[in-house]
């Protein structure tokens, strides 16, 4: 129960409007640490949900994959610039990315992983990473400001986050690759 | 007569066996730590002449400057001293601990030491020719000759050999002893060496890429604030690498000493991981008051400083359980009592005792340093210089002597004499003595104004300047008590390592406590430690570096200065 509180408190600390505010005001805070963090937050509280409701969890997602699903679908919406910019302008829209990313995105993700097999978690990784360098080569790139919201340096700033997080994910795959950790445990 | 030799030898090899003895792998530490106290010596008296200039008692000659001196103080104190030393006691701990080291590891750690030495001379020789009188931190736009560039990545590569070296023996290992914790000291070598390898990436790209080119006049400017962003985030990791060095001591090699158990070993682990995760992003405090840098990030930054502080003083608090619960044992009493029972003739003890001690006033003086307004007050003042006096030449250094002294021994298949323990304990105050007077001085007349980096001046006998004299005084008083202190240790050193008589010296390791927590073994992981130590790193440089790279202004060609 102890991880379900610690990502209670999380939460509350994340949608404290002085925390949420400033975490808001730099673009690539608000996508590459706010939004982890929240779906992080949302990871610890699954436990209570996972204990409270074991059968649902058991009848909708017994092999992970419908759960997974939801979390990409998720991302892949908060991703987009437009969001982004909503969720600045309109209360609903914050509303929304406050419930939606810990309590389906970080809950989901939480239930699901452990049951996918390995190719699934790799799939879901190497999408990630090619997404990442995609949208990171979008936001160096685009000659223009892509949300209302942001300056262009700072679409710059999170373009570059996109890709060294990719970086970061082909380091992971390859240390997966190459080293087998049975060999060492 | 022969088979009794040879019975010998058996025994011999059998004892050194026990005691976790490799020859080969002795004598590659017992050059490296000779380098380190080599360039101790050296530095010293280049430390000497700079203070005894600073108190005007002392001109320096024009072939000879103030500024060549400082210089080669600098790197002979911090680059050689401490990567040498630090490098030649962890492989002294990888040797002893995990069976002595593979013949591979051993080449690449000789392979590293040439390239190093390659390097240094490389670095010295446009010193000495005045032309590269840029301070160990060789901030651009001042350009020394390039030579002196090539020489800097040469020490790079060697210092990665190393670093190569060590990840193959503790894998090797680990492959061997499957679920098995890697022993502590080798595993704070880890650390280390985790560090040095991805510190150093930093500054490779700094010279490699940046410098290079724009000395040799490839590239017409240099973009003064990447350069000096990624000097820093190598240069403070250097930093904590010397403290993790320190600590590795006073956690496992000081409980032995004074015939205790060592703190959880847990909480250790996790101190190490900490210090690795979090190290890097410290760099910024070094940039305080550098332009460009936005204030939210500066102050994001001053909080990742001060979280290092957090295991540090997770450090003070089971050090000083760890002295007291082996004084009580001891039948030490009351609330200062039990200080009674610790071993304070012995030097083993006494030096890194000592240096904990300056931990205390130096980590004070790290927060004050850490908070913008009051960086202001000293920033590239003597107050900066004292500070890292009292950090590095005391805290580390005395640790480091603190070492030497069984460490030296081991190496050498000698014994540690009741004579040299008693020079040791003399060091140790002569040092500690001269290191307060020194390191006080530079403080307090830091408030005052007097700059670092400067020779002797009175700015035309401008009554503020002349107001710093007996300061600068006291400066050069402890300056030369330090030199005193130096010749002694490094006496001592030498005296171990070749004359003193032979006999087996034990590697001082400290078992654990007996109801100690079971160490989880996500420990071992290091794989995801150093994926969560990129992310954090990446978290706290993207901002700055596209900021400075994007919004660049125009870029400096070089300049000599001097
Ligand atoms: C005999 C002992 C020593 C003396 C007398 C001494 C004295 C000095 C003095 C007077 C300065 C110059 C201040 C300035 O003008 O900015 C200095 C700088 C420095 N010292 Fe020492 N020092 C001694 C030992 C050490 C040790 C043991 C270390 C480190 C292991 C060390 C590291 C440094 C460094 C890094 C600098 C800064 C160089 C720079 O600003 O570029 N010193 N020392
Ligand atoms: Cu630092």
């Amino acid at each position: 129960m102890n991880q379900s509180f610690y990502g209670l408190l999380l939460y509350i600390f994340l949608v404290t409007p002085p925390v949420a505010n400033f975490m808001e005001s730099l673009m690539v805070i608000h996508m590459h640490m706010q939004m982890p963090m929240l779906v992080i937050a949302g990871m610890l509280m699954a436990r209570f949900f996972q204990k409270r409701f074991p059968r649902f969890f058991e009848k909708w997602n017994s092999n992970g994959v419908p759960g997974i699903t939801l979390f990409v679908i998720l991302m892949v919406y908060w991703m987009l610039p437009r969001t982004m910019d909503e969720a600045l302008t309109s209360t609903l829209v914050e509303g929304f990315k406050f419930i939606s990313l810990p309590f389906l995105a970080g809950i989901s993700l939480r239930d699901s992983w452990k049951k996918l097999n390995p190719f699934g978690k790799n799939s879901i990784i190497i999408s990630f990473t090619v997404l990442f360098i995609g949208l990171g080569w979008i936001y160096i790139w685009s000659p223009v400001q892509l949300c209302n919201n942001y300056l262009v340096i700072e679409q710059v700033t999170l373009g570059w986050a996109f890709l060294l997080t990719a970086i970061g994910m082909i380091v992971y795959l390859g240390y997966n690759f190459f080293i087998d950790p049975s060999a060492y445990e | 007569m022969k088979m009794e030799a040879d019975l010998k030898i058996g025994f011999k090899d059998k004892a050194n066996k026990m005691l976790g003895y490799h020859p080969e792998d002795a004598k590659l530490s017992k050059s490296y730590i000779a380098v380190a106290f080599i360039a101790l010596l050296v530095g010293g008296f280049l430390g000497l002449l700079q203070g005894l200039n600073r108190a005007g008692l002392l001109e320096l000659p024009s072939w000879f400057n103030y500024y060549q001196v400082l210089t080669a103080h600098g790197l002979l104190l911090i680059l050689v001293l401490t990567a040498f030393f630090t490098i030649g006691y962890f492989y002294a701990a990888l040797s002893h601990n995990l069976g002595g080291l593979l013949p591979k590891v051993r080449k690449l750690a000789w392979i590293g030491f040439f390239i190093k030495l390659a390097g240094f001379v490389l670095a010295v020789i446009p010193i000495l020719m005045n032309e590269a009188s840029v301070m160990y931190t060789f901030y651009p736009p001042m350009a020394a000759h390039p030579v002196f560039y090539i020489g800097l990545a040469l020490i790079v590569v060697g210092v990665w050999s190393c670093c190569i070296g060590a990840f193959i023996q503790v894998a090797n290992w680990r492959k061997n002893h499957k679920g098995q914790h890697v022993p502590i000291l080798s595993y704070f070598a880890t650390g280390v060496f985790v560090l040095l390898f991805f510190a150093l990436m930093f500054v490779a790209v700094e010279v490699l890429f940046m410098i290079i080119p724009w000395v040799f006049g490839w590239v017409d400017t240099i973009n003064v604030m990447v350069a000096r962003t990624l000097f820093w985030a190598f240069g403070h990791t250097l930093v904590n690498i010397w403290y993790l060095t320190a600590v590795s001591a006073w956690y496992v090699v000081v409980p032995k000493v004074i015939g205790g158990k060592r703190w959880s070993d847990l909480l250790t682990r996790v101190v190490i991981i900490a210090l690795v995760i979090m190290n890097i992003t410290g760099g910024f405090h070094h940039q305080i008051i550098d332009p460009g840098i936005n204030e939210v990030v500066k102050f994001m930054h001053v909080f990742m400083s001060l979280a290092i502080g957090f295991p540090s003083l997770m450090t003070a608090f089971a050090l000083f359980a760890v002295f007291e619960r082996t004084a009580r044992r001891k039948g030490g009493k009351g609330l200062i009592g039990w200080w009674k029972k610790m071993p304070w003739g012995d030097v083993r003890f006494l030096a890194p005792f000592i240096a904990m001690v300056a931990f205390i006033p130096a980590g004070a003086g790290g927060i004050a340093q850490s908070t913008n307004q009051l960086d202001q007050v000293v920033h590239n003042t003597m107050w900066i210089v004292g500070h890292f006096h009292l950090t590095l030449g005391m805290s580390v250094v005395m640790t480091f002597f603190g070492i030497s002294y069984w460490l030296v021994p081991f190496i050498s298949n000698r014994v540690l004499t009741p004579q040299i323990n008693r020079l040791g304990v003399i060091q140790t105050w002569i040092w500690t003595a001269g290191m307060i007077c020194m390191s006080g001085a530079m403080h307090y007349v830091g408030l005052l104004g007097s700059p670092r980096r400067t020779s002797y001046t009175t700015y035309g006998d401008h009554a503020t300047a002349l107001g710093w004299d007996p300061y600068l005084m006291l400066l050069a008083v402890g300056g030369t008590l330090l030199i005193v202190g130096v010749i002694l240790q490094v006496y001592a050193v030498f005296n171990m390592m070749f004359f003193a008589p032979k006999g087996d010296t034990e590697f001082p390791i400290a078992e654990e406590e007996d109801n100690a927590t079971k160490t989880p073994y996500i420990t071992e992981r290091w794989g995801l430690w150093i994926v969560i130590m990129l992310i954090v790193v990446a978290m706290a440089y993207v901002i700055p570096l596209t900021e400075f790279i994007v919004n660049a202004p125009p870029g400096s060609p070089p300049f000599k200065t001097w």
